[in-house]
C-alpha cells in the first residue's frame, strides 16, 4: 500500500536560510517543515514530511480519514509534538522551549472542527480572554477588537449570549473571531465544517473566504472541494502519513497524477 | 400514651437562648470551614496537578485518602485533644472543629473537583493553549469554572453531609446546636421533644443552606441553565 | 492475639492493639446489619418509589426524604436516648444503633437505587409493555440487571459512609472500635496519649474503609470504559 508514497515530494519550496534572523522573519516562508517525522508509540503517524508554504499562501490539505491530516497542522502550533525533523514557522523553530512555542502560538491562529468555544464565557469574554492574558491588552481596546472581529463575522449582535445559545455556525464563525483577535499570520483550521449542517457550511466558508481575501496565509484541512478550488494556491493530498502529491487546484483536480489521489478524488467528488 | 410536652423546651427562656445561640455556632462553624476547606482543596488539587512534584502530588493524595476512609469524630479528637499535647500548644474547642472542619472538607472538596477537572474535554485544553495561554491561566480561566460549575451540585450535597455531621463537635465541648439541645435534655428530661425540635432546627438549617446554594448556583455559574 | 503481638509491640501496645482489633469486631457487625437491614428496607422503598400505585410513591418519597434529612447523630439521640426516656422502656445501645444506622442506610441506599433504575432508559419500559409483560416482569428481567451495574460502585462506596457512620454510636454508649479507643485515650497511661491512640484508631478503620474505595473506584472505572 505505502509503496508508491515513497516519493517524498521535492518541490521547488526550500527552506531558506539566513544569518540575519529579522530578515528571515519577513522574508522566510511562513512554514517551513523539514523531513519531519511523529509517531504514536510505534506507530508511525507522519513520514519524513517536507513542507514549506509562503506568507499570504493558502494550502488546503486533504485525504482520506486517519492519513495524518490534523496530527499535521496540529504540529504547527504544537498541540502535538514531533520527534523527527524539524519545524519552522514565522522564523521560530518549535523546540521544547515553551517561550518559542507560546511564540509562535501568538502568531499562528486555530479553529477546530468541534468549535471548542469556552462555554463558561460569552462570545465576547470569549474573543476577549485570549487577549487580554497572552497581549496583556487593556479590557477597553480587547473589547474594540473583539468586536471589529465578530463585526466581520457578523455576529456582533450576539456578544452577550452564551455558546451554549448559538447554532453551531455561529459557534464556528465565533471560533473563527476568538482566533483572529490576537491578529495572528497563519491561520491553522481543522475540518471546520464537518461538524456542522449542511445549511450552516456555507455561511462559515463565506467567513474563510472573506479571510483570504484579506491575504491571510491559511493552512486548511478540508473537503470542500469548491473551496478548496475558490481560494487555494495549492492542494495537499496526504495518504498514510505522507504528502503524496501537491498542486495547484485546477490541475489537481482535472489532472491528478497518483492513483491514491485519483481513487479519493473519485470518493468524494 | 403520647403525651408531648415541648412547652416545657420554651418555657424556659434560658433554653431558647441556649438553642438560638447553638444554631449561630453551628452555622459559623460550618460556614467557616466550608469556606476555608475550599481554599485548602484548591490547594490540594493544585498540588495534584500534572505539572507538581511526584512527592508533593502524592502527599495530596495519601492525605485526601486517609480523610476520605477515616470517620470525623476520630478526625477530631485528633485534633482536639492529640494535637494540643504534640505541638505543646493549647487552643479553644471552637478552633479545633474549626481545624477538623476545615481539614475534613478540604479533602472531599478536592476529590470531587479532581473527578470534575478529568471530566474537561481535552479540546477545551487544547483551543486555550491555541490561543497562548499559558498551563496556568489554561487551568485558572478555563479548566476550573467548568469543573467547579459541573461539580457544584456534588459540592453542596458533601457540604450538607459534613454539616449534618457538625453535632460532633459537641463532644469536645464546643457550644453548638446538639450541644444545647443536650444541656437543655439533661435538665428538664424530655429527650425526645428536645431531639425532635434540634432534627426540625437542623433542617431548616440545611433548606437555608440550599436556598443559599441555590440563588450562589445562578449568580456564579450563569451559562449553565442554558445548556 | 495479644500474645503473638507482643514480641514486636512490646507486653503495652499489644495489649492495646488486641483491645482495639477485638472491639473492632463490634463495628464490622453494625456496619453489616445496617447494610443488609438497610439495603432490604432500602430496596423496599425503591420499589414503592416507582411502582405504579401512587399513594405508595408518596410514602417512599416521604420515608426517603425524612430519613435523608435527620442528621444520623439526632437519630442516635431519638432512639437511643429520646425514645427511652418517653416511652419508659429501655433500649440497648445495639439495638438503638442498629435501628439508627438501618433506618440512615436504607434512605441512602433506595436514593441511589432509584436513580440507577431511573437512568435506565424510559423505552427499555416501553419496550417491555409493548411485549405485554407486567411491572414486575419488567422491573425483574429487564430494568434491574442493567440497573445493578449502575449501582454497583455506588452502592459499595456507601459501605464506606455506613463504616464511618458506626463510628457516631459510641455516643450512645455502644461498645465499637471508637468507644475502645476513646476509654484508651481518656485512661491517662503512659503511652496511651491521644496522639497515639487516635491514629490507630484511624488506621483500623483506614483498613476497613480503604478496600471499599478503592473497589468502588475500579468498578466505576470498569464500567467507564465498558459504556463506552
Ligand atoms: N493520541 C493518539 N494516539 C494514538 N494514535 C493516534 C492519536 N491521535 C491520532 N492517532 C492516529 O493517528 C492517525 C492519524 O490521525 P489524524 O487525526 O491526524 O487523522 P486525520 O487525517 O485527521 O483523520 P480524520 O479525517 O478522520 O480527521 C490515525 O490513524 C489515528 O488513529
Ligand atoms: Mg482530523
Amino acid at each position: 500500500m505505502f509503496w508508491f508514497c515513497r516519493t517524498a515530494v521535492k518541490g521547488p519550496y526550500r527552506v531558506q536560510k539566513g544569518n540575519d534572523m529579522s530578515e528571515t522573519v519577513a522574508a522566510g516562508p511562513a512554514v517551513s517543515i523539514r523531513s519531519m517525522s511523529k509517531w504514536y508509540g510505534d506507530f508511525q503517524v507522519l513520514k519524513n514530511i517536507n513542507l514549506t508554504v509562503k506568507f499570504g499562501e493558502r494550502v488546503v490539505i486533504c485525504g482520506p480519514s486517519g492519513s495524518g491530516k490534523s496530527t499535521l497542522i496540529r504540529c504547527l502550533n504544537r498541540l502535538e509534538v514531533h520527534q523527527d525533523g524539524d519545524i519552522v514557522v514565522n522564523g521560530v523553530e518549535l523546540t521544547m522551549d515553551m517561550k518559542k512555542v507560546e511564540a509562535v502560538r501568538r502568531e499562528v491562529g486555530m479553529v477546530f472542527q468541534s468549535f471548542n468555544l469556552f462555554p463558561h464565557l460569552t462570545v465576547l469574554q470569549n474573543c476577549v480572554l485570549a487577549q487580554r492574558r497572552a497581549l496583556k491588552r487593556s479590557k477597553q481596546e480587547a473589547t474594540e477588537v473583539a468586536m471589529r472581529f465578530l463585526t466581520q463575522v457578523r455576529i456582533p449582535e450576539q456578544r452577550d449570549k452564551f455558546p451554549g445559545q448559538l447554532s453551531g455556525g455561529q459557534q464556528q464563525r465565533v471560533a473563527i473571531a476568538r482566533a483572529l483577535c490576537l491578529e495572528p499570520k497563519i491561520m491553522l483550521f481543522d475540518e471546520p465544517t464537518s461538524a456542522l449542517d449542511p445549511e450552516m457550511v456555507n455561511e462559515v466558508l463565506d467567513t474563510m473566504v472573506g479571510m483570504a481575501k484579506t491575504g491571510m496565509t491559511m493552512l486548511c484541512v478540508t473537503h470542500e472541494m469548491g473551496f478548496a478550488r475558490q481560494v487555494a494556491d495549492r492542494v495537499i493530498f496526504m495518504d498514510a502519513g505522507q504528502i503524496v502529491e501537491q498542486n495547484d487546484p485546477e490541475s489537481f483536480f482535472t489532472n491528478p497524477q497518483h492513483e491514491r489521489t485519483k481513487a479519493f478524488l473519485g470518493q468524494i467528488l | 400514651m403520647f403525651d408531648f410536652r415541648f412547652y416545657e423546651i420554651w418555657r424556659e427562656p434560658e433554653y431558647i437562648d441556649r438553642l438560638l445561640h447553638g444554631c449561630l455556632v453551628s452555622i459559623e462553624l460550618s460556614t467557616a470551614g466550608g469556606i476555608l476547606g475550599m481554599i485548602l482543596g484548591l490547594v490540594l488539587v493544585s498540588a495534584q496537578g500534572k505539572s507538581s512534584p511526584k512527592l508533593l502530588s502524592g502527599f495530596a493524595q495519601g492525605y485526601i485518602e486517609t480523610v476520605r476512609n477515616t470517620p470525623f469524630i476520630v478526625q477530631l479528637f485528633f485534633v482536639a485533644f492529640g494535637l494540643p499535647q504534640l505541638l505543646h500548644y493549647r487552643w479553644s474547642f471552637e478552633a479545633s472543629a474549626l481545624l477538623a472542619m476545615t481539614l475534613n472538607f478540604s479533602a472531599y472538596f478536592a476529590e470531587v473537583v479532581r473527578a470534575g477537572i478529568s471530566s474537561i474535554p481535552t479540546g477545551q485544553i487544547e483551543a486555550a493553549g491555541s490561543l497562548c495561554l499559558t498551563k496556568r491561566q489554561i487551568f485558572l480561566d478555563i479548566v476550573l469554572p467548568q469543573a467547579l460549575c459541573n461539580v457544584y451540585p456534588s459540592l453542596t450535597s458533601q457540604f450538607v453531609f459534613l454539616f449534618l455531621t457538625t453535632g460532633l463537635i459537641s463532644e469536645i465541648g464546643v457550644e453548638d446546636l446538639t450541644w444545647a439541645g443536650r444541656f437543655v435534655a439533661d435538665r428538664n428530661f424530655r429527650d425526645f421533644e428536645v431531639f425532635i425540635v434540634l432534627t426540625v432546627l437542623y433542617v431548616a438549617i440545611v433548606f437555608g443552606y440550599k436556598a443559599i446554594f441555590n440563588a450562589l448556583n445562578r449568580y456564579a455559574f450563569p451559562w449553565r441553565s442554558i445548556r | 492475639m495479644s500474645a503473638l503481638l507482643e514480641p514486636v509491640f512490646g507486653p503495652f501496645y499489644s495489649n492495646v492493639i488486641g483491645t482495639l482489633v477485638n472491639a473492632t469486631q463490634w463495628t464490622i457487625y453494625l456496619s453489616l446489619t445496617a447494610f443488609i437491614g438497610g439495603g432490604l428496607i432500602g430496596l423496599l422503598f425503591t420499589i414503592l418509589k416507582i411502582s405504579p400505585i401512587g399513594w405508595l410513591r408518596k410514602v417512599a418519597t416521604g420515608y426517603i426524604w425524612l430519613f435523608q434529612a435527620i442528621p444520623l447523630l439526632m437519630l442516635l439521640f431519638l432512639i437511643g436516648l429520646g425514645i427511652p426516656s418517653f416511652f419508659h422502656i429501655s433500649v440497648a445501645p445495639w439495638v438503638a444503633a442498629s435501628v439508627s444506622l438501618t433506618l440512615f442506610t436504607s434512605a441512602y441506599m433506595s436514593e441511589v437505587w432509584r436513580g440507577a433504575l431511573e437512568s435506565v432508559a424510559k423505552g427499555q419500559w416501553e419496550g417491555g409493555r409493548a411485549l405485554g409483560l407486567t411491572f414486575g416482569e419488567i422491573l425483574w428481567f429487564i430494568v434491574s440487571p442493567q440497573a445493578l451495574r449502575i449501582a454497583t460502585p455506588p452502592t459499595v462506596g456507601f459501605m464506606v459512609q455506613v463504616i464511618k457512620g458506626t463510628s457516631m454510636a459510641y455516643i450512645i454508649d455502644y461498645n465499637d472500635l471508637m468507644r475502645w479507643g476513646k476509654k484508651i485515650a481518656n485512661s491517662q497511661l503512659d503511652g496511651a496519649e491521644p496522639y497515639i491512640i487516635y491514629p490507630m484508631v484511624a488506621l483500623i478503620y483506614f483498613c476497613l474503609c480503604f478496600p471499599l474505595s478503592k473497589w468502588s473506584k475500579s468498578l466505576e472505572k470498569k464500567m467507564a470504559t465498558r459504556s463506552r
